[in-house]
This record gives structure tokens, C-alpha cells and sequence, in this order.
């Protein structure tokens, strides 16, 4: 009736109480994966389930320490190396796809050339496919080449993994840039190289970082590839955590709930920190202003 | 009916974007809101139509005050700047909308929207969708959509600023003989001067959140209360000169000196008497009024030609006496060059004296 | 340096020629992707037609288009792919409704957005692996909490995986949970493009919120959706890790979807080459919908723009 009228597409606190409550639900199996990471073996696998319980951090602990029976002194275990792999081939191969997607993009953009269609028709197919597809010869490929089990190799799939998606995401923001800007910009004398890292690289910067988040997240958890090509070396943290469950003890749901939660962590921060920028990438780049 | 804002104040955290405004506006009256933007003139008629709520003062609809009202509640008629055509829907579509509300027959909607399309020519489009009409058509559907319902007031968000000049011309007849029409209290939001000097029958100049006058369109051309009224208002824009009063006359006589020491005597407002010698003022004078004299004379200064404008049937002259610019129209046929010297004169009655407070002196 | 080599000549000025920056620019990523991808696919199609095992030494034979008939033939593979079709709907369905939800509940601003937001989003970015584990540890009859809140309906602990039904559920449930957070980013997409002005005209004309969604809301959203649609769908299509982890396909071969059979194809039977001529109907089956997803993709760049 004659309520005070809001401004429309605002709502105040007890909006929030309402949408914390169903985000909770949502977030509910992560937050008892989370639990269980606090869990000691006997509470993980209680009967029935326990949801108060005293806490330990001897999960975190066994994650990269694990204490030897026969000598009674305490190992380090791997998994600091495979937190290291995950982050350094995830994070360079993003990155370096990002920057061969962004010329590529930049090109397909601003240069168009015969056939240009076809060509992103292509791209967008491989990143379409299903990787079982390719999986095959890939795995013969590399066992004939040396690559298996090497970083290089690793790296370079999931960069080609990559790049489709962010020549797509990046060329639809450059598509958005007004190109009178680096005419003008090329009228006053400025080189080429001087246009694009000058002028269209700093307005894009949100959409990189957007195209960034998006490969980071479908690389972070890349499994089939990473089990079948990396070695005991270049082994990344989703490999490690499905071979916590063979053994003959069964799955030790702490432990592998308190890899989940580290693991969990850095791409946790870095979506919060773009999280803005998320919103543009998931539809490739198609909503404008 | 009638729309009454009484000290309306908005303020978007420490920014204020409207002032303490006031005015009315009375049953078949068209006011224009005319200022710069950023002036807060938008935000007054979001006030008006329900979608800002007022931080302080009210607004009354009707002689009711509506400040709690969400504008579904208040009943009026709005067009946005950007037309805010529903882009699915087709043209009639699109007007018979608000209709939908008034829960009429569907033969009744039908009859509607054929009185408004024959009223403003769209009969040609009905069946098209907001995509493929031209910004002219977009902005006779805007109107017709405003005007379909039968609304406590009309609120115009700029409602010619994305027309050419020549369908802005069009346009601001068609719509002024609407409102004749409707005879309910409508408000205008304009930063082009034209429109509103010849649309409404009252302007309300804004600046900076405030409202420094509201008068007819005459008035606030004629008769400026203040100094930005005066220098907003009209093109080419008028001359203000700084000097300072160095002797009074009697009579509304007084003498004056400019910057550069050359000093004029000249009639103005008799309330000339009430400052003191040495008070500095701003003398505004209409470049159409300045003239041009031959010989040197008491009431004006003489000055070199700078530039010669030719604007059609009159001609725009910038003048220059080494301190202070001025400008000055004559008609087309009065035969002057670059470098030339001349002499202005400042015929009586009308300089406008602006005080240091940048009100002017006048005594009516 | 292009004006130096233009003037000297030579091969760095014939490359640096402006003419050839486009083709120089893409090159990168062209000879990356060639290398890792269609070179592979291009051999992986030389292997469906010759009878090659990845596990045994022998040369392998011309077969001809043998391996597709027998393929095609085979109705394993069909059940295969009813078994997808029907995880695929009701898992994209049951996208598109949470999605939908979620968007319409976080169009609005309100306090706190952001962090609420962090909580619904966080099933994406958990790995295929780690849902797998502790779904099926959710739904598992004796420890699991599934099963657990279940018993308080049900006389006896509810065994979730143990019939056909309830092991797709389980994998629906869990991949729709994964994924629904990546359609409301799509439809949130799509209900931030709406110009506000456009809410504050139908106010203005007193709009009913269900005329309102219907001609301003879902004009902008339908395309999108449709994008949401395609993409999901192509994804799930893929379906692999959740289901091998969860249930292996079982029970019986009730979930096993055509990506799981393919894999087991090439890994555990080591049929290489009828696996690859598998894999290219796959792979025939995905262009025809990255197709219709490009379709919609500039479908919706038209209304937008």
C-alpha cells in the first residue's frame, strides 16, 4: 500500500539475513568438507555424522608431515611439491596463454583477415571437445617425444587448453575499445607496439584479469590430463588427491578434506579479489555496457 | 491540479545534489527546469515522479503530500531521456502499457492508442518494434506513452537532447500544442535555453542543486535576478564588464570605470543611489542592446574591431579595448572590418549593475 | 625496427611488413594449438581406421571404416548414450532452475553482497575429484550424511547409490550442484544488462512484477539462458571425472556415461582404435552443438548491441 518505495534494485540488511541463509545451504557440503578437515579419523567416518566435535589440526599437519611407525621420527611428505606444481604449471600456463590469446585476439580483432570465421570456428571447437578425444594420441605423443612426466609438457596442453578460451573472451573486449582512439593515437606518431601496450592493454586490464580467473579456475582442477601426463615429479595436487584413496585403510576423509581446504584457498582469494571482473568473462564477453 | 515543492533537499552522501528547492506549478502550466547538468534539475523531477526520495523537504501532488509514495502510487506520466521503450514490444505495444494498470477493456486500450497515434502521427509504425524506428519516431512514442493515461502531472526528462535541429524544432511545437491539450500541470527538464524559453510558461533556472529563479520566460531573459541568470540565459551570451562606481549622477546616472581607465557615464536602475563611490560592480549588457556610435561619447567606450561574425540577418562583433572583451550585434548591413576602430554606447535603461553578491539592483 | 627493416630489406622486413601483422600475431597461438591439439586429433583419426592397440606391439592394419560400423552397431553404445542423454537433461534442467533462482536472489545490491556471493560460488571452483570423494562419502548408506538425514523418512538407511535411479540422482545432484553457480553468473550477466531506466518506466506505469519480468526481464535473459543452455550441456556432455569417482559407472552400467565407456575403451580394454572412431562421433556430435552455441553466442551480441 503506501510503503516507503526503495530504490529500485536495492535491498538493506534484512536481504541479506535472508540470502546468507540459502547461500549457507549452498555452501553446506563445502563447509562439512571443511569441518571434516578438523576432524580426527574416528569423527570423519562417526555414526551418526557429527557435527560438534573437538577440532585438531593434525590433518593440516599430515598433509606435509607424516610421522614414520618403524623410526618414530616425522617425514616430510610431497605434497609441498605438488601444491608448488599446481601453482607454478596452473599459473604459468594461463599466464602464457593469456599473453599468445591476447595477440591472437588483438589480430583477430583489428586485423581481420580472409577466412577469419573459420579460424575462430576452429578455436572454439578445440576448447568444445571433449579431451578424451585427443587424449589418446596426446598420451602417444608425449610418451614418443619425452614429454610425459615433464613440466614443459604439462604446461604446454594446458596452455593450448587455454588459449581458445581466451582469445574468444579477449578479442570480444577488444572488439568494445574504440579503435579512433589508437588511430589518433597512431597520428601522433605512436609506434605499434606503443598503441597496443599504451593504449589498449591499460582499458582492458579488467577483462584480462576476468579471462585470468576463468582459466585459472578450469586449470586448478584439471585431472584426467594431469593424472595420465605428469610424473612423480611434476605430479599437481587433484592427481595427488585421488591416489589418498587406494590403500587398504580406505579413504582417511581428514586428510584429504584438509588437501580439499588448502587446496581450496588461493583460488578462493583470487576470485574474491576479481570478483567483479567474473561477471564479463562468463559470457564470453558478450554483455555490453 | 498541481505539483508544490516544498524546500526539497537531496544529498547523495556529502555531494547535495538539490538545494532547498521551491516552486509550484499550477494546473495546465508547463515549467521548465532549465541549468546546466550536473545542476541537479534531473534529480528534482525524480523527486517529483517518486523514483529519488527527497533527504528533506516534501512534494505534494494535488495539494497531498506524496513523499512516501512509491511512484506506482502517485500516479504520473513521465518520459525518459532515453525514451525507455520496452525494446520487445512493438510500437502499440508500447502504448498501451500503462494501460494494462487501469484494468480496461481491451477494445477501450484499442481505441486509446488509436486516438494517440492519430494525435501524433505513428499510425504508420504501430507494428514496429522500438529497434527499428528512427530517434524522432522513438521520441513521439516516448511522448505518446507518457500522454496515453490520464495522470496527475507530465514529467519530460529532456525530451528533445537526442533530436538534429531540425526535428527539435518540429518537435517542441508538436509538443507544446499536446500540452495545450491536456491542461495538467507538466515539468520540463532542459539544459538547451531555446526550448525553454519557448516551450513553457514558466522557467526555473537551477544551478548547483539550487533554483536562482523561476519567472516566465520574458522575465528571466529581461529581467535576470542575479548574475548567473543573466550570463545563462540568451545567446549570444551577455556582456559582463567589471568596473567600479566612481560617481553618482543623480537620476540613475552614474559614472563608471573599467579596467584600462576609461570610465563612462551611463543610466541605469535608479536603486544605483544606495552604493557607495569605490563599490565594485558588474555591468551586463545584452549584446543587441550595446550600440554603435561615431564620434567618442560619455556612455560607452571605444574599443578596436576583433573579429566579424556574420550570422545571417545580424552580425556578431567582438570587440576588444585591451582589457575587456565585449560583443555586440548589428544588422547585416552596417559595413565594418577587423582593426577598425569604433565607439560602443550603452543606450539607457539597459545595463543590469550586479553587486559583489552577484544580485542585481532593480526596483520593482 | 620495422622502419630500419624496411629499409635494409631482407626477411626481417618481408615478416615485419604490415601487410602479414594479423598472420604474425595469431602465429603463436595457431602453432601451439596445432601442435597440442589438432595435431593429435588429425592422428587420432588416422588411428580409427586401422586396428591399432595401444597395448600390444603388432603393426597395425588398414580396416577401413570398419571400427565406425562397428561402433554404430554396438548397442552398448547406444545405452551409452541414452545414459548421457539422461544425465545431461535432468542435470542442465536442474541448472538452469537453481541458476536461475540464485541470479533472480543476487540481481539486487544489498550489504555484504559480495562475500554472500563467495558462498555460492565456491562449488565451482572445487575440483572434480574432491566433489566426487565426498559426495559419494555423503551419500554412502552407513557414514554418510545423505543417507543419515534420510533414515529419519525411511525406516531403513537409504542405500542412494544402490539402484539405477538413485545413482543418476546422485551424480545429477552433485554435478548440478557444481555447476549451477556458473549459470546464475550467466543470467546475473544477463539481469545487469538491463538498463534501469527500463524498471523505472514500467514503476512509472504501474507494471505488474509478472508483466514486468516478462517484457523487460526475460527479453534480456532468453538469449543468455539459451547460451546457459548450450554451454552446460555441451559440458556435462563431456562428463567424466564425478562419474568415475561416484559410482564407476555402476551400478551395473546404469551411469555409465559415453565419456567413462570411452575411457574405458582405450585404458582398461586398450581398443585404440575403435575408442578413436568412438571419440570421433563424439567429437562430431560437439561441433554440431558448439555450432548452435555460436549461433546463440551472436544471436545474443545482436540484441545487445
Amino acid at each position: 500500500m503506501t510503503k516507503r518505495y526503495r530504490e529500485i534494485g536495492k535491498a538493506g540488511w534484512s536481504y541479506t539475513l535472508i540470502t546468507s541463509l540459502v547461500g549457507l545451504i549452498y555452501f553446506s557440503p563445502v563447509l562439512w568438507i571443511i569441518l571434516t578437515s578438523f576432524k580426527t579419523r574416528t569423527d570423519a567416518l562417526a555414526v551418526p555424522p557429527k557435527l560438534f566435535f573437538t577440532p585438531t589440526l593434525d590433518n593440516f599437519a599430515s598433509v606435509f608431515y607424516r610421522s614414520s611407525i618403524t623410526t618414530g621420527t616425522s617425514q616430510a611428505t610431497d605434497m609441498a611439491l605438488y601444491f608448488f606444481n599446481s601453482i607454478f604449471i596452473a599459473g604459468t600456463s594461463v599466464g602464457l596463454a593469456l599473453i599468445v590469446g591476447t595477440l591472437a585476439a588483438y589480430a583477430f580483432s583489428r586485423y581481420p583477415l580472409r577466412g577469419n570465421d573459420t579460424y575462430l570456428f576452429i578455436i572454439l571447437t578445440t576448447r568444445m571437445m571433449p579431451p578424451i578425444v585427443v587424449i589418446i594420441p596426446i598420451f602417444l605423443m608425449f610418451r614418443l617425444s619425452g614429454l610425459a612426466g615433464s613440466y614443459w609438457g604439462i604446461i604446454l596442453l594446458y596452455t593450448a587448453f587455454n588459449i581458445p578460451f581466451s582469445v574468444w573472451l579477449v578479442k570480444s573486449f577488444f572488439d568494445e575499445l574504440n579503435p579512433e582512439i589508437e588511430d589518433a593515437a597512431r597520428m601522433d606518431g605512436a609506434s605499434e607496439g606503443r598503441v597496443f601496450f599504451r593504449f589498449c592493454i591499460p582499458q582492458i586490464l579488467a577483462g584480462l584479469s576476468a579471462t585470468f580467473v576463468f582459466g585459472l579456475i578450469l586449470t586448478w582442477n584439471e585431472f584426467l590430463f594431469a593424472l595420465l601426463l605428469t610424473g612423480v615429479e611434476t605430479r599437481t595436487v587433484p592427481v595427488a588427491m585421488a591416489r589418498t584413496l587406494g590403500g587398504e585403510v580406505g579413504v582417511d576423509y581428514g586428510l584429504l578434506a584438509a588437501i580439499v581446504t588448502l587446496f581450496l584457498l588461493p583460488i578462493f582469494f583470487v576470485t574474491f579479489l576479481l570478483q567483479n571482473q567474473l561477471l564479463r568473462g562468463v559470457t564470453f564477453g558478450t554483455v555490453k555496457k | 491540479m498541481t505539483i508544490e515543492l516544498k524546500n526539497l533537499t537531496k544529498r547523495f552522501g556529502d555531494l547535495t545534489a538539490v538545494d532547498t528547492v521551491n516552486f509550484d506549478v499550477g494546473d495546465g502550466e508547463v515549467l521548465c527546469l532549465l541549468g546546466p547538468s550536473g545542476c541537479g534539475k534531473t534529480t528534482t523531477l525524480r523527486m517529483i515522479a517518486g523514483l529519488e526520495y527527497a533527504t528533506e523537504g516534501d512534494v505534494f501532488l494535488n495539494s497531498k503530500r506524496v513523499n512516501e509514495l512509491a511512484p506506482r502510487d502517485r500516479n504520473v506520466a513521465m518520459s525518459f531521456q532515453f525514451y525507455a521503450l520496452y525494446p520487445s514490444l512493438t510500437v502499440a505495444e508500447n502504448l498501451a502499457f500503462p494501460l494494462y494498470a487501469e484494468g480496461l477493456s481491451s477494445s477501450e486500450i484499442e481505441a486509446r492508442v488509436q486516438k494517440i497515434s492519430d494525435t501524433l502521427q505513428l499510425g504508420g509504425i504501430l507494428k514496429r518494434t522500438p529497434g527499428q524506428l528512427a530517434e524522432g519516431e522513438k521520441q513521439r512514442v516516448a511522448v505518446g506513452r507518457s500522454i496515453i493515461r490520464d495522470p496527475t502531472c507530465f514529467l519530460f526528462d529532456e525530451p528533445l537532447s537526442r533530436l538534429d535541429v531540425q526535428l527539435r524544432e518540429e518537435m517542441r511545437g508538436e509538443i507544446k500544442e499536446v500540452l495545450q491539450d491536456l491542461s495538467r500541470p507538466t515539468v520540463i527538464v532542459t539544459h538547451d535555453q531555446l526550448e525553454a524559453l519557448t516551450m513553457a510558461d514558466r522557467i526555473a533556472v537551477m544551478r548547483d542543486g539550487r533554483v536562482e529563479q523561476v519567472d516566465t520566460p520574458h522575465n528571466v531573459f529581461q529581467k535576470p535576478t542575479n548574475l548567473f541568470v543573466a550570463g545563462f540565459i540568451g545567446t549570444p551570451q551577455m556582456n559582463l564588464v567589471p568596473a567600479t562606481l566612481s560617481e553618482l549622477k543623480g537620476a540613475g546616472k552614474a559614472e563608471f570605470a573599467v579596467k584600462g581607465g576609461q570610465s563612462m557615464t551611463i543610466e541605469v536602475d535608479p536603486r544605483i543611489q544606495e552604493l557607495s563611490v569605490g563599490t565594485n560592480v558588474t555591468l551586463g549588457v545584452r549584446p543587441r542592446n550595446l550600440e554603435i556610435s561615431q564620434e567618442k561619447s560619455q556612455d560607452g567606450l571605444s574599443t578596436t574591431i576583433d573579429m566579424v561574425e556574420p550570422m545571417g540577418a545580424e552580425t556578431l562583433i567582438h570587440l576588444n579595448d585591451g582589457h575587456q572583451d565585449l560583443r555586440l550585434v548589428t544588422d547585416w548591413r552596417v559595413s565594418l572590418s577587423e582593426g577598425q576602430q569604433v565607439n560602443t554606447s550603452f543606450p539607457p535603461g539597459v545595463t543590469h549593475v550586479f553587486t559583489d553578491d552577484e544580485k542585481v539592483l532593480r526596483t520593482s | 625496427m620495422a622502419e630500419i627493416n624496411r629499409r635494409t630489406g631482407g626477411f626481417g622486413a618481408w615478416l615485419l611488413d604490415p601487410k602479414r601483422r594479423g598472420a604474425l600475431l595469431v602465429t603463436p597461438a595457431i602453432v601451439i594449438l596445432f601442435v597440442m591439439n589438432i595435431f593429435p586429433l588429425l592422428w587420432s583419426f588416422g588411428l580409427s581406421f586401422f586396428n591399432y592397440k595401444a597395448s600390444s606391439l603388432k603393426v597395425p592394419t588398414f580396416r577401413g571404416l570398419s571400427n565406425y560400423e562397428r561402433v554404430l552397431t554396438d548397442e552398448k553404445v547406444w545405452e551409452r548414450f541414452q545414459t548421457t542423454a539422461i544425465i545431461v537433461g535432468s542435470s542442465v534442467i536442474l541448472q538452469l532452475i537453481i541458476g536461475f533462482l540464485l541470479a533472480l536472489m543476487f540481481a539486487k545490491a544489498f550489504p555484504m553482497r559480495r562475500i554472500v556471493l563467495m558462498l555460492v560460488l565456491t562449488p565451482m571452483m572445487l575440483s572434480f575429484v574432491s566433489v566426487g570423494v565426498f559426495f559419494k562419502l555423503f551419500y554412502e548408506p552407513t557414514f554418510g550424511i545423505v543417507s543419515y538425514l534420510l533414515s529419519a523418512f525411511t525406516e531403513d538407511r537409504f542405500v542412494v547409490l544402490g539402484s539405477p535411479a538413485g545413482a543418476i540422482a546422485g551424480i545429477v545432484i552433485a554435478d548440478a550442484w557444481m555447476w549451477s553457480p556458473f549459470v546464475m553468473l550467466l543470467v546475473l550477466a544477463g539481469l545487469v544488462s538491463v538498463p534501469k531506466y527500463l524498471y523505472e518506466a514500467a514503476e512509472i506505469d504501474r507494471a505488474s512484477s509478472l508483466r514486468r519480468f516478462w517484457t523487460i526481464t526475460f527479453p534480456y535473459i532468453k538469449s543468455l539462458l539459451l547460451l546457459a543452455v548450450l554451454f552446460r550441456t555441451i559440458e556435462t556432455f563431456k562428463l567424466f571425472d564425478i562419474v568415475y569417482i561416484i559410482t564407476e559407472g555402476g551400478p551395473g552400467s546404469s551411469t555409465e556415461t559415453i565419456a567413462v565407456y570411452l575411457y574405458r575403451t582405450a585404458f582398461q580394454f586398450f581398443k585404440t582404435s575403435q575408442s578413436s572412431a568412438l571419440a570421433y562421433i563424439v567429437l562430431f556430435i560437439v561441433v554440431v552443438m558448439t555450432n548452435l552455441y555460436l549461433y546463440a553466442v551472436n544471436r545474443r551480441a545482436e540484441e545487445v548491441g
